[in-house]
C-alpha cells in the first residue's frame, strides 16, 4: 500500500493547535438555506429565457426489436417543428454506454427496453413537439422479450447485448467454505428479492445548452459531476473538453439517478445545440423521469450462513444476480459492491461470493443511494437475525460477538486498521431504545408492536483500484472575502458548506464571508463526481489543503505585519492576532489588502489523492475502500393484523462518521434516509406489464411515503472514530444512512408478527396473505 | 354547452386537467364555472344540507353542517391534501365517477340526491344513478350537475367513512366503506353501506343494509353483516391492491365503520 500523503485529521488540530473547534462540529445554519426556503434559489429550468427551443425525446414503443426504418419525413414537415435528429446525425460518437459499450446515444440497429431514445425532435414548443412525436414511423422487427432475469439466463434465449445476457462476473474466494459450515451448528439459507425504486428528485433532469460559435457549447445542468457530463459531451460530439462549459446549477436532489442521466440529458440537449446552431432546453416531466430514467438496480441474493453454538457465524456463502435492464451501466461497479460487502459488518472467516450481472429488457439500473448495499444488507441482516432467533439468542449480543472491530478482516480480507465504531453504534441504539425491554411483541387490540435492528456498512468513495482524488480552490478577495470553487456538487445535501466550514476553521474567516461558486468546468478544477458518499470527505479534504496553504500566505504576511513568528499568530473570528498578545491584531480585510500589497499568494488550490487500494481479480482480495461508515438502527413497528398495514412508529438511528462537520446535515440525512428507506420497504415499486411498459409513471400510482408516514425520529447517536487521511476525520453519511433501515424495519416486522419477507416492497396486501396463512 | 358538444364543464380541475394532459380526454372547450357565485355555497334547506356545484372540500370540511353528515367529513377532511382540497370539490369527485371517489360513498349511505340541470330541465336524481361505470357518469354533454342535497340526518343516527391506502394520506384508496346508521333504543331502524373500489361504480349493498335494519348490533350480528358483505362485491387486481386483500377488507372496514358509528351515536346521547 503507498504511503498516504497526510494524516489529516491529526495535521489539521496539530497546526490549528486549537482545543476546541470554531466551526467544526457545531450546527451552523447553511448559507443557502434562506433562498431555498424563500423559493429564491434557482435551479437549471430558472435559467432558461422563454421562447427557447425545446427538445424532446422520441423513444422506442418496443421492449427488444430490431429497427428496419425511422421515417421523420412527416415530422419535420410539421410547422414549429425545426429539427429532428438519429443517429444518423451523430458525427462524434453514438456510443456511451458507462462501463460496457453497450448503450447507443440514439438506437439505429435496435431496441432494448421501452423508452430507448431514437430520435430528438427540436420544436418552438410542446405543441408542435408532441405533434412530431405522433408523427415518426419507426418499422420494428420484433424479438423475443425478456422481462426477469430467468428468462434472460434460459439457455435459448437470444442475446440482448453481443457476448451474451451475463454482463459481468464478480467472485471473492476467503478462507474454506466447506470447513466453515462443518463447524457451524447451525445453518440459514434464503434467497432474498430487492426490486427497483426510483429516486423522485423533486427537480426533474434538466439541461439548458447555448452553443457558442461553432467550436464551443456551454450547459447548464443538473448531474452528479459537470467533468463526467463534459466527458460525455465532447465524446458525442468528437470534440476536446475545453470546448464544452458545464455550468452545475443548484440542483433539487439526484440520489445517484443524475449521476446517470445528469450526463447523458446534458449531452442530448448540447448535441441538440450545436448542430442547430441555437439554444436548446431539455426539461423533462415526472412521466418521463419515472418511466425512463434509471432505477435502483433490482437483485436476487441466495445467502447461506452458518454459526456456531457460541454464536460465531463460521461461513457465508452468497450468490448474487443483478438485474442490470436493457444496459450495464454501472452494474460492473455495483454488483462488485455487492460482493465486496457481502458477508456484513461482520468478521467472517470463511466466504465464498459469485456475483452476476444479467440484461433484462426493463429500464436500466443505475446508481441509487446505498449503490448495491441496500440489497445485499436487507439479506445479510435478516440472516443475522434468523441465525440468532435459530441460536436462541438475543439478535443484538449475537451480533456484537462478530462485528468488525479494529484489526478485523473485512469480506474480501481488507484489514481495518482503525476508524471502527460500528460496536459502539449498536450499543448506543440499544442502550437508546431500552431494546431489552422490549423483547415481547405487544398487542394493542389488532395491532401489535414489534422490535428490530439492522446494522450497515458501506466502503466510501469508489472502488478497487478506480483512482480516487479531489482537487478544490480558494481565491481571498482584497475586501477579504473568500470565492471557494469545488467540483463537488451541490444537490441538495451539503456537502460544499461543509467544505466552507473545513475553510472556515483553517482560515478563520466566517462561513458567510465565504462564497460558493456554482461549479463551472471552465474555471474549476475537477474533483471526480459527488458520489459513493465522497462529497465531504474526499472534497473537503481537498478544500483544507487548499484552505492550509492560504493560511500560509496568511500567517507569513501577519507575522511581517507583527514581526512576530509563524507559530505566534493566530486566525479566527475574521481577524488575524499574536497569541501571545491578543491586542496585536488586524482584521482579515486588512490583512487581504496587506496579502495583494506584499506579494503573498492570495489564491490558493488544493489537490488530495486517497491512500491507493489494490485487489487480486483471481480471489476477490485486497483493500477496496479506504475506508467504511458504519450505521446501526432499532425500530419500533406496529402492524394492524387485520389491515395488514405496517406503521414504523419509532427509529433509533446511530452513524460512526469518523467525525460530524456538522450535526444537524447528518440529521438532515438521517431523516431523509429513513423516509426513503421506509418507502422502500412498504409502498414503491414499478409496475411492468408483460410488454415491458411501466404502468405506473405517476405520483397517483408510485407511491412514496408523507410526512404522516414518517415514524418519530430520535436524535441520531455520532461515534466519532476518526479517519486519518480525511479532513478532520469526516467519514460520508448520505448512503450509509439509508442502508440499515430496509432490514431493520423487516426484522421488527418479524419480531411482531412472526412472519418473514424476503421480498420487498412489504404492502398491505403481502402483510395481509402472510398473516392469512397461520395465526399468530 | 348546450351549442358545444365537446366541452366540459371545470371547477377545480383535480381531476380534469390530469385527463387532458394523459390525453384520455380532449374536450374542445373548457367552461369554467367558479365565475357563477350562486353556486359556492353549502347551506340547510328545506330538510336537506345542501352543497353548491363549486364548493371545494376545504369548504365543506370547515362547515359545521357536516356534524351531521360524520362520514362526508371524514371523507373530504381527508381527500387528496391541503392543495387538492382547496382546489377540487365535491361535486366533480362524484361527478369523476371513479370508483374510488372518496365522498361518493359517505353521499350514498346519506340517500343523498344531486340537481342536474340543462338548458331544458332541472332534474334531481338519486346519486347512485350519476354512477354508470368507472369514470362514466351518466350526463349529457349539455348537462351540469348544479347541487348535491342530503335529508338532514335524523336524531339517532350517525355515520363513519373507513378507508386503507398504500399511506396515510394523499393516496387512493385501495379499497373503504361508509356506514350510516339510524338507532332507536337499541335497534337499528335505518342502515346504509356502501364500498369504493370494490367494483365499477361506488356500490351501494342494500342486501346488507336489509340485514342490519330491524336487528340489535350486538358484536354476532355486525361480524354476521359483515361477512356476508363478501357475497355482493366483486373487486378486481391492478396496481393498487389484490382483489383477494380488497375482498378480505370489505367485512373489516364495515365492523370499524359500524362500530364507530355505533361510538357516535352513544357519544351524541
Amino acid at each position: 500500500m503507498d504511503v498516504p500523503n497526510l494524516e489529516y485529521d491529526k495535521i489539521l488540530t496539530d497546526i490549528l493547535g486549537r482545543k476546541k473547534f470554531l466551526v467544526i462540529g457545531k450546527n451552523v445554519i447553511r448559507t443557502d438555506a434562506l433562498d431555498k426556503a424563500l423559493g429564491k434559489a434557482r435551479y437549471t429550468a430558472d435559467y432558461i429565457p422563454r421562447d427557447t427551443s425545446i427538445l424532446r425525446i422520441f423513444r422506442s414503443s418496443m421492449a427488444h426489436s430490431k429497427i428496419k426504418s425511422i421515417d421523420i419525413s412527416e415530422a419535420i414537415k410539421i410547422p414549429g417543428v425545426e429539427a429532428v435528429y438519429t443517429g444518423a446525425d451523430v458525427t462524434g460518437n453514438n456510443q456511451i454506454g458507462y462501463a460496457l459499450p453497450d448503450q447507443p446515444f440514439l438506437n439505429i440497429e435496435k431496441v432494448h427496453y421501452v423508452g430507448d431514445p431514437i430520435a430528438l425532435i427540436v420544436a418552438k414548443d410542446e405543441y408542435a413537439a408532441a405533434e412530431a412525436m405522433d408523427s415518426i414511423h419507426v418499422d420494428y422487427d420484433p424479438l423475443p422479450v425478456y422481462l426477469d432475469i430467468d428468462a434472460s439466463l434460459d439457455e435459448n434465449a437470444i442475446d440482448i447485448h453481443e457476448g451474451g445476457n451475463i454482463a459481468v462476473v464478480t467472485k471473492i474466494r476467503k478462507g474454506d467454505v466447506e470447513k466453515g459450515f462443518k463447524e457451524a451448528d447451525v445453518e440459514i439459507e434464503d434467497t432474498y428479492w430487492s426490486p427497483y425504486q426510483d429516486h423522485v428528485y423533486i427537480e426533474t433532469e434538466a439541461a439548458y445548452a447555448v452553443p457558442d460559435g461553432s467550436s464551443k457549447v456551454t450547459v447548464i445542468s443538473n448531474g452528479q459531476s459537470p467533468f463526467l457530463c463534459r466527458e460525455k459531451v465532447a465524446h458525442v460530439l468528437g470534440w476536446d473538453l475545453n470546448q464544452v462549459q458545464i455550468i452545475q446549477a443548484l440542483t433539487g436532489g439526484a440520489f445517484g439517478g443524475k449521476d446517470d442521466q445528469g450526463p447523458l440529458v446534458t449531452a442530448y440537449a448540447a448535441f441538440a445545440a450545436t448542430k442547430l446552431g441555437k439554444p436548446v432546453a431539455h426539461v423533462w416531466n415526472r412521466e418521463e423521469s419515472l418511466a425512463y430514467s434509471n432505477k435502483r438496480f433490482p437483485a436476487r441474493i441466495t445467502y447461506r450462513s452458518g454459526a456456531n453454538k457460541s454464536g460465531k457465524v463460521t461461513a457465508v456463502e452468497v450468490d448474487i444476480i443483478l438485474e442490470c435492464g436493457a444496459y450495464a451501466n454501472r452494474s460492473p461497479f455495483w454488483l462488485w459492491r455487492q460482493t465486496a460487502h457481502a458477508a456484513g459488518p461482520y468478521e467472517v472467516e470463511n466466504c465464498s461470493v459469485d456475483g452476476r450481472a444479467v440484461y433484462t429488457n426493463k429500464v436500466y439500473g443505475g446508481s441509487f443511494r446505498g449503490f448495491g448495499d441496500l440489497a445485499l444488507h436487507f439479506a445479510v441482516e435478516q440472516q443475522m437475525d434468523k441465525l440468532a432467533y435459530e441460536l436462541d439468542m438475543d439478535p443484538i449480543d449475537f451480533r456484537l460477538k462478530n462485528v468488525l472491530v479494529e484489526g478485523s478482516r473485512t469480506t474480501c480480507d481488507q484489514v481495518l486498521d482503525h476508524s471502527v465504531g460500528i460496536k459502539e453504534c449498536l450499543e448506543g441504539v440499544r442502550d437508546a431504545s431500552e431494546w431489552m425491554k422490549h423483547r415481547t411483541p405487544v398487542w394493542d387490540g389488532k395491532k401489535v408492536r414489534g422490535y428490530g435492528v439492522g446494522l450497515a456498512y458501506h466502503g466510501i468513495s469508489t472502488s478497487r483500484s478506480t483512482p480516487d482524488w479531489s482537487a478544490a480552490s480558494l481565491l481571498l478577495n482584497q475586501d477579504g472575502t473568500i470565492n471557494y470553487r469545488t467540483g463537488i456538487v451541490e444537490i441538495g445535501q451539503g456537502s460544499p458548506f461543509g467544505h466552507i466550514k473545513i475553510v472556515s476553521e483553517i482560515t478563520g474567516i466566517p462561513v458567510n464571508k465565504i462564497i460558493i461558486d456554482l461549479p463551472d468546468t471552465d474555471s474549476t478544477l475537477n474533483a471526480k463526481p459527488t458520489h459513493g458518499s465522497r462529497g465531504l470527505m474526499m472534497g473537503g479534504t481537498a478544500a483544507a489543503k487548499a484552505a492550509l496553504m492560504l493560511r500560509e500566505s496568511m500567517v507569513k504576511c501577519a507575522a511581517e505585519l507583527f514581526d512576530i513568528p509563524e507559530d505566534k499568530v493566530e486566525l479566527r473570528d475574521n481577524e488575524a492576532y499574536d497569541k501571545d498578545n491578543p491586542d496585536t491584531s488586524i482584521p482579515i480585510k486588512e490583512l487581504a489588502e496587506e496579502i495583494y500589497l506584499r506579494g503573498y499568494d492570495p489564491g490558493a488550490y488544493g489537490y488530495f489523492k486517497a491512500p491507493k487500494r489494490f485487489f487480486d481479480p483471481e480471489t476477490g482480495l485486497g483493500v477496496n475502500y479506504s475506508v467504511y461508515t458504519f450505521a446501526a438502527t432499532v425500530a419500533e413497528v406496529e402492524v394492524d393484523t387485520e389491515t395488514g398495514e405496517t406503521q414504523v412508529t419509532r427509529i433509533w438511528p446511530a452513524m460512526d462518521c469518523g467525525r460530524a462537520i456538522d450535526p444537524m446535515i447528518i440529521e438532515g440525512q438521517v431523516e431523509g434516509a429513513i423516509s426513503q428507506g421506509l418507502g422502500f420497504t412498504l409502498m414503491e415499486n414499478i409496475e411492468i406489464n408483460n410488454k415491458g411498459q411501466i404502468l405506473n409513471p405517476n405520483f397517483t400510482d408510485y407511491v412514496i411515503p408523507s410526512s404522516l408516514d414518517t415514524p418519530e425520529i430520535e436524535p441520531c447517536i455520532i461515534v466519532e472514530k476518526p479517519y486519518k487521511y480525511g479532513a478532520f476525520g469526516a467519514k460520508g453519511v448520505g448512503e450509509p444512512a439509508i442502508i440499515s433501515i430496509v432490514p431493520t424495519i423487516a426484522n421488527a416486522i418479524y419480531h411482531a408478527t412472526g412472519r418473514r419477507f424476503s421480498s420487498l416492497p412489504i404492502r398491505p396486501w403481502t402483510m395481509h396473505k402472510a398473516l392469512k396463512e397461520g395465526q399468530i | 354547452m348546450n351549442d358545444l358538444d365537446q366541452a366540459k364543464p371545470i371547477i377545480g380541475g383535480t381531476d380534469l386537467i390530469v385527463a387532458i394532459r394523459q390525453a384520455v380526454c380532449s374536450p374542445s372547450h373548457i367552461i369554467d364555472i367558479n365565475g357563477i357565485p350562486e353556486l359556492n355555497y353549502i347551506k340547510e334547506e328545506g330538510g336537506f344540507i345542501k352543497i353548491g356545484a363549486t364548493t371545494t372540500h376545504s369548504q365543506v370540511a370547515g362547515n359545521p353542517l357536516t356534524a351531521s353528515t360524520p362520514a362526508l367529513y371524514d371523507a373530504v377532511s381527508r381527500i387528496g391534501g391541503p392543495q387538492i382540497r382547496n382546489r377540487g370539490t365535491v361535486t366533480g369527485n362524484i361527478v369523476n365517477a371513479s370508483p374510488a371517489a372518496d365522498s361518493a360513498c359517505p353521499l350514498i349511505v346519506h340517500d343523498a340526491e344531486v340537481e342536474v340541470r340543462s338548458v331544458e330541465a332541472t332534474n334531481i336524481i338519486p346519486i347512485e344513478d350519476l354512477f354508470v361505470g368507472p369514470k362514466i357518469n351518466c350526463l349529457e354533454p349539455n348537462e351540469l350537475v348544479t347541487e348535491i342535497r342530503i335529508p338532514k340526518p335524523p336524531t339517532g343516527s350517525s355515520s363513519a367513512y373507513k378507508r386503507i391506502g398504500r399511506r396515510k394520506a394523499f393516496t387512493l384508496s385501495i379499497v373503504s366503506a361508509a356506514v350510516y346508521l339510524q338507532i332507536e333504543g337499541s335497534i337499528c331502524v335505518d342502515a346504509g353501506v356502501a364500498y369504493g373500489s370494490v367494483s365499477t361504480t361506488p356500490l351501494r349493498v342494500p342486501e346488507v343494509e336489509e340485514l342490519l335494519r330491524g336487528r340489535e348490533l350486538t358484536e354476532e350480528n355486525i361480524i354476521e353483516a359483515s361477512e356476508v358483505v363478501k357475497e355482493y362485491v366483486k373487486p378486481l387486481t391492478d396496481v393498487r391492491g389484490t382483489a383477494e386483500y380488497r375482498l378480505d377488507m370489505c367485512p373489516v372496514l364495515m365492523r370499524r365503520a359500524l362500530q364507530t358509528t355505533l361510538e357516535r351515536i352513544r357519544w351524541v346521547r
